[in-house]
């Protein structure tokens, strides 16, 4: 049914023309007796069918145009409908007037004219209707239910429907189409009730939709006179048109007419509310595309202020920021002891910082007695789940002027300032990450360049080493300082904590290290004692170290000549050593106190002690720090001595070199996966037999 | 890292439950800082449980050594694991503060 609409519809307008035309013949054969008695007079069912025909052409013309509504342009659909169609009305007027001046001069032509004209009015009448049903239809379509749709379809078939029966009961109503006639004119009341369209308008528009329905129903009114003076003129020719079809259209056409214009009419008076309400819904949609944009707190707050005092029509308003303290907030025609008054008061019934509505000041006691020109106020906190950032306060001089809306819509606004303020200070705090990532990387490089690089390097022993900071800088460190062609110091620690304080320390414990080896002065007689030298670094450092940090150190003077070399250790780890002699591998246990745990001197100097060694070729000394005995592996085992101990059993053949790297390798395997839990450096000596270069 | 204390009369005991860590630290400290501690008169440290002790852990009781001294309160450790107690003797501590092995010896100091 419908695939065999859409082929016709391209033939709906020829159709049209060409039944118009054939009407047009129709009724001048029949109102001209001497042309009839030549060609002989069309009976009445050709006149009815061209009729019903012509009708339903421009109705299916009409009904295939796509629709005319623009978005929510509702006003300039109506201006069309009316320039148009309305301007048809005008050429009818002036056809019936020309008429009937016609006729006056030529009485005998007089019914050929009227019956021209009459055709003339009935085409442009039909078109009328048609495009005004179908303006209609895009204006009850517009938001609708599907459901609405088909209900217009029906609506249409019936339509259908009343046209035929003209064809079939002649001018009579029958007892069989008078209900279907009720059915559609019943169904033309329904449709006519979708009026959303209206809520859409403003005050402005509905002004003018006001009077472009008038005008249409007058249009309606111009048309329905014309037939109606001509239902009963003599000089007719023609069986009268389609009555049902035409009259139910426009009774719908009319009515739908009317209803929009009651609608509109009795609008008017809410228009404002609905203009605030729109007013409320863009400031909202301005509000968050600022939001977006990610602006300045001081704009932020700015524009929650702007948008609040705008929608809410506050007569005085002003927000307080708790941030910085001097931050100036804002205020809107409202003095300093106005807004002094009322913070006290809320304070004092502690709902300063909470929502808060009163609808009726002067009724309250506390604000009758400051004596204030208003009668509303709202107190609007500004607050995430941890941080309160302001009040904001709205007065208004009459009383009950705020409604549950003006609140909700207040909590929108200060929520999405909030959320806007707590994401711009999010960005500040990740540059200043950043910052502080960039600085420590600063940091780590210019640790880097504390780390000797160059060794005493030496016929008669190797030296390797191993550093791995867990953090960007670490709290282990290492020295050398070469005091004679036969005398080197070596010195491995680790400050307490880590990061950047555990670095700071690692500086401090150079310059002290670097400092004191100044005293050792073995020519005089006065080589400096590990001892010596721990007691005073502790002494040093008891001046510069917190309460709770401490720092482990071993102190090593390799002698060459000696063969032999001293040590203390302050808390640090236990030496490893391979004595190539005996062939055994043992930790050099040794008691020492770490440095800045005991700040009197004397009590330290008691608790710390020299040790004295002499070394063979091929001995191996391992040198460490915790991160390595203690790296753990997925079990949360620790690495251990007895595991390092057993290595070195294992490799002391090795270069020192390879020594090195069996330890990193098998440290690294044992903690597979693991990122290391703490700062490892590692030390190798190896003593050689080979005489110094001279 | 949980802290069980248990008062006497002149008597503070200290439960310690797991890992002292840097974060940990902090609530031991906390715990120590308390000013009605040093109305005891001996403040007993149980180690059954202590699992691991940071540089940050032992720094809280070198950091109240000296305050625990000057007021008359004895700190003594008891129950103290292997590998803890290590730690404790590779850095000195062993000579510094009480570390004795059972709750007996520590009620008896």
């Amino acid at each position: 049914m419908i695939a065999l609409l859409r082929k016709l519809i391209p033939l709906a307008l020829p159709v049209a023309v060409l039944s118009w035309l054939g009407l047009l013949l129709c009724m001048l054969l029949r109102a001209s007796p001497p042309a009839a008695a030549r060609w002989g007079l069309p009976p009445d069912w050709v006149i009815l069918t061209t009729q019903a025909l012509f009708a339903a052409g421009v109705f299916l013309h009409e009904r295939a145009r796509p629709d005319r509504l623009r978005g929510t342009e509702f006003v300039p659909l109506l201006r069309q409908l009316l320039v148009w169609p309305g301007a048809l009305a005008a050429v009818c007027v002036v056809l019936h007037l020309a008429e009937r001046l016609l006729a006056a001069y030529v009485p005998d032509r007089g019914p050929v004219l009227l019956n021209a004209f009459y055709v003339i009015n009935l085409g442009l009448f039909v078109y009328f209707l048609a495009r005004t049903c179908y303006t209609w239809r895009s204006l009850v379509f517009f938001r609708s239910q599907p459901r609405i749709r088909q209900e217009w379809r029906w609506f249409e078939v019936l339509l259908g429907v009343a046209l035929m029966f003209r064809l079939v009961s002649g001018d009579s109503i029958s007892w069989f189409i008078l209900p279907v006639l009720l059915v559609l004119a019943g169904l033309g009341v329904y449709l006519s009730a979708h009026q959303q369209w209206i809520a859409y308008l403003n005050r402005r528009q509905k002004w003018e939709i006001v009077f472009l329905q008038l005008a249409i129903l007058g249009v309606m009114t111009v048309f329905g006179a014309y037939f109606y003076s001509l239902q009963n003129d003599p000089q007719l020719a023609g069986p009268l048109a389609q009555h049902a079809f035409l009259v139910l259209t426009s009774f719908f056409a009319g009515f739908y007419a009317v209803m929009g214009f009651l609608v509109t009419l009795f609008n008017l008076p809410t228009a404002g509310v609905f203009e605030q309400k729109r007013e409320e819904i863009l400031s909202m949609q301005r509000l968050s595309q600022l939001i977006q944009k990610g602006q300045s707190e001081k704009e932020v707050y700015s524009l929650l202020f702007d948008s609040a005092v705008q929608t809410v029509e506050a007569d005085a308003a002003w927000l307080d920021l708790d941030t910085d303290g001097d931050a100036p907030g804002f205020s809107y025609q409202v003095d300093a002891p106005t807004r002094e008054g009322i913070c006290r008061l809320l304070a004092d019934y502690n709902i300063g910082h909470i929502e808060y509505l009163n609808n009726d000041l002067p009724n309250s006691a506390g604000f009758r007695a400051l004596e204030l020109p208003y009668g509303s106020l709202i107190v609007m906190p500004l607050r995430s789940t941890k941080h309160h950032y302001g009040t904001l306060y709205l007065l208004k001089e009459t009383r009950q002027g705020f409604d549950r809306e003006n609140l909700s819509l207040l909590q929108i606004f200060t929520n999405q300032t909030v959320l806007s303020i707590e994401n711009l200070r999010l960005l500040q705090e990740s540059l200043q990450t950043e910052r502080v990532k960039e600085e420590l990387k600063i940091a780590s490089l210019v640790q880097e360049s504390l780390i000797p690089k160059t060794l005493p390097a030496d016929s008669w022993f190797e030296i390797r080493w191993h550093s791995l900071p867990a953090r960007e800088v670490g709290g282990d460190f290492y020295d050398f300082l070469q005091l004679s062609a036969s005398r080197i110091a070596i010195i491995i620690g680790d400050v307490s904590g880590k990061g950047t304080t555990a670095a700071f320390h690692v500086a401090q414990m150079k310059g002290i290290f670097h400092s004191l080896m100044l005293l050792d002065k073995p020519e005089k007689g006065q080589p400096l004692q590990p001892s010596k030298f721990m007691a005073m670094a502790n002494q040093a450092l008891s001046h510069c170290l917190e309460r709770s940090s401490f720092i482990t150190a071993s102190f090593y003077i390799v002698d060459y000549k000696e063969r032999g070399f001293a040590f203390a250790r302050a808390g640090h780890c236990h030496t490893l050593y391979y004595n190539a002699i005996t062939e055994e591998t043992f930790y050099f246990q040794t008691e020492g106190l770490g440095l800045g745990i005991l700040r009197d001197p004397a009590a330290y100097e008691k608790r710390i002690k020299n040790m004295y060694y002499d070394y063979n070729p091929g001995d191996v000394m391992v040198m460490y720090t915790d991160g390595i005995v203690e790296a753990r592996n997925a079990q949360d085992e620790e690495y251990g001595e007895d595991r390092l101990r057993k290595l070195l059993e294992r490799s002391h053949y090795l270069e020192a070199e390879d020594i090195k790297q069996s330890i990193i390798r098998d440290v690294e395997e044992f903690s597979r996966g693991l990122p290391p839990f703490d700062d490892q450096t590692l030390l190798i000596i190896k003593f050689k037999n080979a005489q110094p270069l001279a | 890292m949980k802290i069980v204390p248990h008062a006497t009369t002149d008597t503070l005991t200290l439960a310690l439950d797991g890992e002292l860590d840097a974060s940990s630290s902090v609530s031991l400290d906390t715990e120590l800082t308390k000013p009605d501690v040093l109305d005891y008169r001996k403040v007993m440290i149980d180690c059954q449980r202590l699992n691991y002790i940071s540089s940050a852990g032992l720094g809280v009781f070198i950091s109240h050594l000296q305050r625990f001294q000057d007021a008359g309160v004895k700190l003594v450790f008891f129950n103290m694991q292997d590998k803890v107690h290590n730690v404790f003797e590779i850095l000195g501590l062993d000579s510094l503060m009480t570390i004795v092995p059972t709750q007996q010896e520590a009620t008896a100091v």
